[in-house]
């Protein structure tokens, strides 16, 4: 287990080394000096003689990239252009707001989804089943950023419930203030999540009632709550682990998307501001962070899948 | 009747075709001006002159939808395009010659595959400035690992068929025996991607211009119209609204399409094989 632990991890090098490569060399790409990009254009002497120390913009190329790495390997992802506060320290404030939509979307999904998956894989083809794969077509096809404002224009527009603007409130300070302000972004994010989950779930379950354990269970004349509940639904859930993990794109995506319509401070608003302001530190900063945690949650489902059923091989 | 069989798909076909009649016919017919301010008209709810009603510059915002039909559709058939382009070739020769070149191309597809694709936009775009072209660009790259791996699937399927192993021991070069046999047995799944791909990249560019890194404005584009519509909300409810709801349509057709043509083509497979 802990060779396979490893093994995965090892795997990611050449992604992450390519992927910072792209993101570093993303300075040289932009239109001036990469001087100028980092530093921007009203910086002084000196500051402009720091940076170039610093990251050692007077050496070869490779060995830039490699002081470069170094620093952010230290958690040093150099200064914003436009606040002059460190990037690591811009990013570490806005990821409880991330993580705290992120994880109450979840939920909305969990809540939408796991009924809407077992109610139509008891009856596949019925109408219930229909009407209800209807609803899962339209979770993930409706645009989140519209549906997020249609959520706006009832709750908040017209029956005047709920904020227009979230803001965020810590739910371990305020649990009723951060359910107000997080309620509808994760209502918008957590909907088209819910999609995903009943698709999976609904596939997963399907093909366990068809296993020869559940004729077995139900030949022995147990009710079918309890085949349901006790058997089918603990080997369905299994493969539903993964698909939580591979969720973790769509997420990112779509936390940068609700972040907006919300106006809400999470780490997909703070990577926008920056490249409206060309800062190019911070969207450097960002990018790769967000990278490396959706790489990171990868290996982690993988990791989890491995420990949670035996039979993966993981030699 | 095939449309009684399929109305999903049937509803989805022609919604686009009225969309694409209404984005490329009826500029030409009718005096559609995008960008023509009416500021008397400014923020009225849907009426008899301004169907849609006017934004807050008082434009008349069918006539945008319109004209941002045009851009979306032009962005999306390029992205897609440009994704095709790139991504069959890789698919192509991984699959057919396996070995190293395929370690390293599918390689280099997983790198990409491994980003999110909104991210990977944005950060292109970040670099390249906002403009349409940049969007076009960011949009069609994120397509190539689809197109890449359903290339590569279905040749592997098809390599040692027959008819491809009688090809090359008649003296036909690999190039002839990828692009003349190999690929045309092999397009019935890449249509179908190219159907979804479409969808995807209609929304992606719509969520990139909603973001503000878009095609940049005056030029009319869904996402833009969402983005400013969502500061009017009080006022005009409807400005969001409205493109929000082509746009939804859009890709709901497209993704119903999408699935109906992967369910016919599936169909006629099986039926293939029974008679075989």
């Amino acid at each position: 287990m802990t060779g396979y632990v490893l093994r995965r991890l090892l795997q990611l090098l050449p992604v992450l080394l390519l992927a910072s490569l792209g993101v570093w060399a993303m300075v040289f790409a932009v239109p001036g000096s990469p001087v100028g990009a980092l530093v921007g254009e009203n910086a002084t002497p000196e500051q402009i003689r720091e940076t170039v120390a610093r990251l050692g913009l007077d050496r070869p190329v490779l060995e830039q990239y490699w002081f470069w790495l170094l620093s952010a390997l230290h958690g040093d992802l150099g200064l914003s252009i436009q606040s002059r506060e460190p990037v690591a320290m811009l990013i570490a404030e806005r990821i409880p707001a991330t993580i705290q939509l992120g994880l109450s979307s979840t939920i909305v999904g969990l809540v939408f989804g796991i009924p809407v998956a077992i109610i139509s894989a008891l009856s596949p083809r019925g109408w219930l089943d229909r009407a209800l794969s209807g609803w899962s077509a339209l979770a993930l096809g409706v645009p989140t950023f519209w549906l997020g404002i249609l959520l706006i224009l009832l709750f908040a527009v017209t029956l005047n419930w709920l904020p227009s603007v979230s803001a965020f409130v810590p739910v371990w300070l305020d649990p009723w203030g951060a359910v107000v302000n997080t309620l509808l972004p994760a209502l918008t994010l957590g909907i088209y999540v819910s999609g995903i989950f009943a698709r999976f779930l609904r596939a997963a379950l399907l093909g366990e009632l068809k296993a020869d354990y559940v004729r077995t269970a139900r030949s022995k004349g147990l009710r079918e709550r309890d085949v349901i509940g006790r058997h089918v639904m603990r080997n369905a859930l299994l493969p539903f682990v993964t698909v939580v993990g591979l969720m973790t794109a769509s997420f990112i995506g779509g936390t940068v998307v609700t972040e907006a319509v919300f106006t809400y401070p999470g780490i997909g608003r703070l990577l926008i501001q920056a490249i409206d302001a060309r800062d190019y530190p911070l969207i450097q900063g960002c990018i790769m962070f967000i990278l490396v945690i959706y790489v990171l949650m990868n290996v982690m489902v993988d990791v989890l899948y491995a420990y949670i059923d035996p039979r993966i091989d993981y030699g | 009747m095939i449309a009684l069989r399929y109305p999903g798909a049937f509803l989805g076909v022609t919604f686009l075709a009225v969309l694409l009649l209404a984005s490329f016919v009826a500029p030409v017919l009718f005096d559609l001006d995008p960008l023509a301010q009416d500021l008397a008209a400014a923020l009225d709810p849907p009426n008899a002159e301004h169907w849609f009603g006017a934004d807050e510059l008082g434009r008349d915002i069918l006539a945008r939808v319109i004209a941002g039909a045009r851009t979306s559709l032009v962005t999306a058939g390029g992205a897609v395009l440009i994704a095709g382009a790139i991504g069959v070739p890789i698919g192509l020769v991984a699959g057919f010659f396996g070995g190293w070149r395929d370690a390293v191309l599918m390689r280099i597809v997983d790198v990409l595959l491994a980003l999110p694709n909104i991210l990977f936009a944005m950060a292109l775009i970040a670099v390249l400035g906002r403009s349409q072209g940049a969007a076009l660009v960011a949009v069609g790259i994120t397509g190539i690992p689809s197109f890449a791996r359903i290339t590569r699937a279905q040749v592997l399927s098809l390599r040692s068929r027959d008819f491809v192993v009688a090809v090359e021991a008649m003296g036909g070069s690999a190039g002839y025996a990828m692009f003349r046999t190999v690929l045309p047995n092999a397009w019935s799944p890449i249509l179908v991607q190219v159907v979804i791909l479409s969808s995807v990249a209609i929304l992606l560019e719509a969520a990139l211009a909603f973001l503000g890194v878009g095609i940049p404005p005056p030029a009319p584009s869904w996402g833009e119209m969402l983005r400013t519509g969502k500061s009017y909300l009080y006022e005009a409810p409807t400005y969001a609204v409205l493109p929000g709801l082509v746009l939804t349509l859009t890709i709901l057709s497209l993704d119903t399409l999408g699935r109906t043509l992967a369910r016919i083509l599936e169909d006629r497979a099986d039926h293939a094989g029974d008679a075989a």
